[in-house]
């Protein structure tokens, strides 16, 4: 059995696993060390770490727009698949295909991103 | 192991999807129940793809995914817009609409 | 690797759909670039010409009959004009929604998002409305367009939910009456999705009998199958409770008087005229072609959803005291007679799709001119408020007047010709059960709107009467379109007969 085809994909591991460390290692020497009480605090994806009163609580509705459009925009990716596996097969006929298809995800994505719902405040 | 037990077990989540649909109260889990029956849907699809041994059902499955998910987002919406209005996800409250 | 065989798509078939959804898409793109001034132009500019592009290339396309895209999608006779009626429909019902000069800004408001009676939403009370509403139209009148010509059940189930969630959203927007309007999208949202859920696992059911979902492949697989019939049976089952929910059959009728009275009243009446036709092609196709060998197994049941509609129909609507309500019941009793035409199957195609003509022209006017009868508040919908209008708006009463006796079936209107032609096809497929049922329970429903009518004309003005707004040119030519269609296709319907009768096959094969 020929290992040709799985080069690339060591490669990206080298790859992937160089630019990792470099990334943790030169960080603390050429970034910016700026002390702030939230960066002390536990993370809680932007919530007041607070403990939460009994019965749970309310918090703002910008959580669940964001939700929400991770949601639609994240599912439409079910239909890459199939496309990739078949790529070869499928031929320019199902790129074109697939291009118009993201196309008219990216017509949404520019409606939500002129209205606003991408900005947090 | 045989396929049909997969039959049997969507027809329950079926059925317990369409029973919580009748019985419960907060909108928000009234929904959640469409969506078990939807998944429901989606394991006999697959199911039947296997015994048929076709792919049909297979990407049939990843239709009904989607469009579930649109069906979530324009429901949550829609749940959230009355939620706001009245303090209150009960299906119960929504009732100034009837003769 | 095996290369995959590519299915042929015919591009000319699919154009008018191809229109109206990639005009929806501009329409999106225009919301998010225009200038808010100029939105409202460009939306209803772009609109009405996705409209009428499409209807243009249905009528170029009147003769085509293709199966496409691997069958997903068929082309035929019938399935061209339910196309035609729905984009037809949807012009006609494009003036009620496009309306801005009966109240300031349109009928929809401007941002669904805020809580009702909250600050946010008394400001916005004068605003000029939300212009996502033209491309959520486009896109509903797609979805059933393709609803309409689904050659198979997932391409069908599709569809189903690309025209229902716009509506959906569609119900939440009136400007006035936030919390009615909020509470009827709640209401159409759950109960549509519980019914789209029975749809699904109908398909999936018959997935498993047949092996396909393709609706010619299930007729051929019912033919040659050695399965048992129950799973084909339950999903018929589902699938069909599926259909008759949108169609508004009882028992799967409860949600039809609250959501037409709560969503606002232009796209009340784009659901009753052009959801109606969608609900019913759908119906008459999937029987049609798929089931037809099956009408043994099917046929009883259906005969006594239809009898149950028409029969509950037509006595709640005496009861009503809302004129949107009194229309929503009225709505349910002609799915019932539309129901008549899909148990007769083949022969009453043509005259089905006649009755969705002349009864959705009706629908649009009768809705439009609801709209015109107001009061500080809003609209007046409630019917004791209509008592003596026609004393001070002759012309509106006279014109109501026309359009309730066309429900009523009197004759020289477009109500008793349809009527007529559906019940003489049913008659002809020896349904003669329906049809008795038909006719008496069409003779109850007369007495609601005579009950209107006399309304109008003989009772003595109340205290309070609203007055009639003078509409604008795009409400004018509405109801003037649905009065002179009612007219029309009572005195002279041989035409359309003509054309629906050559047109009305669908392609089973």
């Amino acid at each position: 059995m020929s290992l040709t085809p799985y080069v690339p994909l060591v490669v990206l591991f080298g790859l992937a696993t160089v630019f990792a460390v470099f990334s943790v290692t030169i960080g603390p020497y050429i970034g910016p060390r700026r002390i702030n009480k939230a960066k002390l605090e536990a993370y809680e994806c932007g919530i007041e770490p607070t403990p939460t009163p009994p019965g749970g609580s309310r918090f703002p509705v910008k959580f669940y727009l964001t939700a929400m459009l991770f949601i639609i925009f994240d599912i439409e990716i079910v239909f890459l698949y199939p496309w990739a596996v078949a790529f070869d097969s499928l031929g320019m006929f199902g790129f074109v295909e697939m291009l118009l298809f993201i196309v008219t995800v990216f017509v949404a994505y520019t409606y939500v991103w002129r209205r606003g719902g991408l900005d947090w405040d | 192991m045989t396929p049909e037990y997969y039959l049997v077990l969507a027809a329950v989540l079926f059925t317990i999807g369409a029973v919580g649909v009748l019985i419960r109260r907060n909108a928000i889990v009234v929904f959640m129940c469409v969506e078990l029956m939807l998944n429901a849907a989606n394991l006999t699809l697959v199911t039947f793809a296997r015994i048929n041994g076709s792919l049909d059902g297979q990407i049939m499955a990843f239709f009904v995914m989607v469009v579930a998910a649109a069906e979530v987002v324009v429901g949550l919406a829609i749940i959230m817009s009355i939620f706001r209005s009245r303090r209150s996800a009960s299906v119960d409250d929504a009732n100034l609409l009837k003769y | 690797m095996n290369d995959i065989q590519l299915p042929p798509i015919d591009y000319a078939a699919l154009l008018p759909m191809l229109i109206v959804f990639g005009l929806a898409c501009v329409g999106i793109l225009a919301e998010a670039f225009v200038p808010r001034k100029h939105r409202f132009a460009v939306q209803a500019t772009l609109t009405l010409a996705a409209l009428i592009a499409g209807l243009v290339t249905v009528i170029i396309n009147r003769d085509l009959e293709v199966t496409t895209i691997g069958g997903a999608v068929t082309i035929d006779g019938a399935g061209l004009f339910l196309q035609g009626i729905i984009l037809v429909l949807g012009i006609v019902a494009f003036g009620l929604i496009a309306e801005r000069r009966l109240e300031r800004g349109g009928a929809f408001v401007a941002n669904a998002a805020h809580a009702a009676d909250s600050d946010g939403d008394k400001k916005q009370l004068n605003e000029a409305g939300a212009t996502e509403i033209f491309p959520l139209t486009l896109f509903a009148i797609a979805g059933m367009m393709l609803f309409c010509v689904s050659g198979d059940l997932l391409t069908m189930f599709v569809a189903l939910e690309v025209f229902s969630l716009p509506l959906y959203l569609m119900c939440g927007l009136a400007r006035r009456r936030r919390l009615l309007s909020q509470e009827s999208a709640l209401k159409y949202f759950l109960l549509g999705a519980f019914a789209s859920a029975f749809f699904l696992y109908g398909v999936a059911l018959i997935y498993g009998y047949a092996g396909s979902v393709q609706l010619v492949a299930i007729k051929q697989s019912v033919l040659d199958s050695d399965k048992s019939g129950v799973l084909l049976a339950a999903g018929l089952a589902l699938l069909a409770i599926g259909l008759l929910f949108k169609a508004a059959a009882v028992p799967f009728h409860v949600w039809t008087p609250d959501v037409y009275q709560g969503a606002p009243t232009p796209i009340t009446a784009l659901m009753a005229a052009c959801v109606k036709a969608a609900a019913f092609g759908g119906l008459l196709r999937v029987f049609n072609v798929a089931f037809e060998t099956t009408s043994w197994d099917w046929r009883p049941v259906i005969t006594a959803v239809a009898m149950a509609t028409m029969i509950v129909g037509s006595i709640l609507a005496v009861t009503q005291t809302d004129i949107k309500r009194l229309l929503a019941y009225s709505s349910i009793a002609n799915a019932g007679y539309l129901l008549v035409g899909v148990v007769s199957l083949g022969g009453a195609v043509g005259s089905s799709m006649f009755y969705l003509v002349a009864y959705g022209f009706s629908v649009l006017a009768a809705f439009g001119m609801v709209t015109l009868v107001r009061d500080a508040d809003g609209e007046a919908t409630h019917l004791s408020r209509w008592a003596g209008l026609g004393k001070g708006s002759p012309l509106f009463s006279a014109m109501f007047t026309i359009i309730m006796l066309g429900f009523a079936g009197i004759p020289l209107t477009s109500g008793f010709s349809s009527k007529f032609a559906l019940f003489s096809s049913a008659w002809d497929a020896n349904q003669s059960a329906l049809v008795i049922v038909g006719v008496l329970s069409s003779v109850v429903l007369a007495f609601p709107y005579l009950k209107v009518v006399v309304l109008l004309w003989l009772n003595p003005p109340g205290d309070e009467t609203p007055t009639v707004s003078v509409p604008g040119y795009l409400t004018r030519a509405v109801v003037g379109v649905g009065v002179l269609a009612t007219i029309v296709l009572g005195v002279a319907p041989s035409w359309l007969l003509d054309m629906v009768n050559s047109a009305g096959t669908f392609l089973a094969k």
